[in-house]
């Protein structure tokens, strides 16, 4: 249902920044925002080289999607204002030296510059932007229904480590077996993302992410060290120091989160906040995050 | 998930796999196409060899590529298009690489696996790959 835009525009709703144990995410959903008007006054938050990114998209709907990609980015943290008023016009962006976007507050003079990391994911029919403060945060969503055009298990096999293998290959469900690697693949991905420093940094099959046991959506990550000493037994280690969270969003998508855990929140589990939002239109805080 | 440049995959760490295949130029196996027999002299008959060999790896590739993102007929494609302009994410370029490997019966190693960022350069990759292959 599109509000009319004749009611105006409504301001971004201004924010307080998370808290240290917290991830904020927000999410849009492409297919409710039709509006021509709506998407032109997106365009205009773009900066020339965004809008020149926008255009190489192949196709109509890859654009839009390039371009609710941006517009969420640059709205999302616009909200968290500290002392004024941030124009998500105004954002700059840089990339670390393994190419991670992050904010560049350069061109703020003001020194209470919030320590805002984002990283955003999107499918075709969800974008999705995690926010945190203070720790790096990886996101990665994925349609539930994404059909893999391989054998599951080849597919575990050529890429994810031989315990994610093992495990996967106990479900007899193929159905079950698909979602679960998709499951996987979607907090793989995050913590990637939230390490910052390219695949090359941490192939998939170096690392497992299991289940904690007895523990509700709670996962721990795993390293099978490479280095043997004397026997050929692979050295586990298992890594305190990164958060995960596996939720399902808007019935449709699996979305995981990952979070260094700077120790300083005094550990615990992540507490996430979800909100839909059409940007200028709408925000709808969604009240029960259903963690997997 | 589709990426921009902004979201999961494209913080490429750099490819000197990649890169040293592009600086490099292509090498090629003196093998005859029939279609290209040529009274020019061995030189030019061997660029024309390595242009056709390139061009038939790309069709391929654009295949493969067209199959695993579900692209449209009309959907405009060369060999420079963008894996993440035409929509993929990371699982599907992992996709595509494996699909790859099946085709051209090669083997890519994982971090070149997700560097791999243009239909080009995928070809780029696979001519290096079965030119380093063991004659059958």
């Amino acid at each position: 249902m599109q509000r009319s835009l004749s009611m105006g525009l409504t301001s971004l709703l201004p924010l307080k920044l998370p808290s240290r144990m917290e991830t904020h995410l927000w999410y849009i959903r492409p297919d409710e925002v039709k509006c021509a008007s709506l998407l032109k006054h997106y365009s205009q938050l773009l900066s020339p080289t965004e809008k020149d990114r926008v255009l190489q998209m192949r196709g109509d709907e890859l654009k839009k999607n390039a371009l609710l990609a941006r517009t969420l980015v640059r709205t999302t943290i616009a909200r968290y204002q500290t002392n004024s008023e941030v124009d998500p016009r105004s954002l700059m962006f840089k990339k670390n030296k393994y190419g991670k976007p992050e904010v560049d507050w350069q061109n703020y003079n003001n020194c209470n510059n919030p320590p805002l990391h984002f990283n955003i994911s999107h499918t075709d029919s969800l974008i999705a932007c995690g926010v945190t403060v203070h720790v790096p945060v990886g996101i990665d969503v994925e349609n539930k229904e994404r059909k893999i055009k391989h054998d599951v298990l080849a597919f575990a096999e050529r890429f994810y480590s031989a315990d994610e293998v093992k495990f996967l290959s106990t479900i007899l469900d193929p159905e079950v077996q698909r979602k679960e690697f998709i499951k996987l693949w979607t907090l793989k991905e995050a913590y990637v993302k939230a390490l910052g420093k390219g695949f090359s940094a941490a192939p998939f099959n170096t690392f497992t992410i299991q289940s904690k046991v007895g523990t509700e959506g709670c996962y721990n990550l795993c390293k099978t060290s490479e280095m043997t000493i004397s026997s050929l037994e692979k050295t586990e280690k298992c890594y305190e120091e990164w958060r995960f969270a596996l939720l399902e969003l808007a019935d449709s998508h699996y979305g995981a989160i990952c979070t260094e855990d700077d120790q300083a929140g005094g550990g615990g589990p992540m507490r996430v906040i979800i909100r839909k939002t059409i940007p200028f239109v709408e925000d709808e805080l969604i009240s029960e995050s259903k963690l997997l | 998930m589709a990426s921009l440049s902004t979201t999961s995959l494209s913080f490429k760490a750099p490819s000197t796999r990649i890169s040293q295949v592009l600086r490099k130029g292509s090498s090629f196996q003196s093998v005859a196409f029939g279609r290209f027999a040529s009274s020019t002299s061995k030189t030019s008959l061997r660029l024309q060899i390595s242009c056709a060999a390139k061009a038939e790896t790309v069709q391929k590739v654009s295949d493969i590529v067209k199959e695993q993102l579900a692209l449209t007929a009309d959907t405009p494609l060369t060999a420079e298009s963008k894996f993440t302009a035409l929509g993929a994410d990371s699982l599907d370029t992992v996709e595509i690489v494996m699909a790859l490997e099946e085709k051209f019966n090669i083997s890519v190693e994982e971090s070149d696996a997700q560097n791999i960022t243009t239909i080009q350069e995928a070809a780029d990759l696979i001519e290096d790959l079965v030119q380093k292959k063991p004659a059958a």
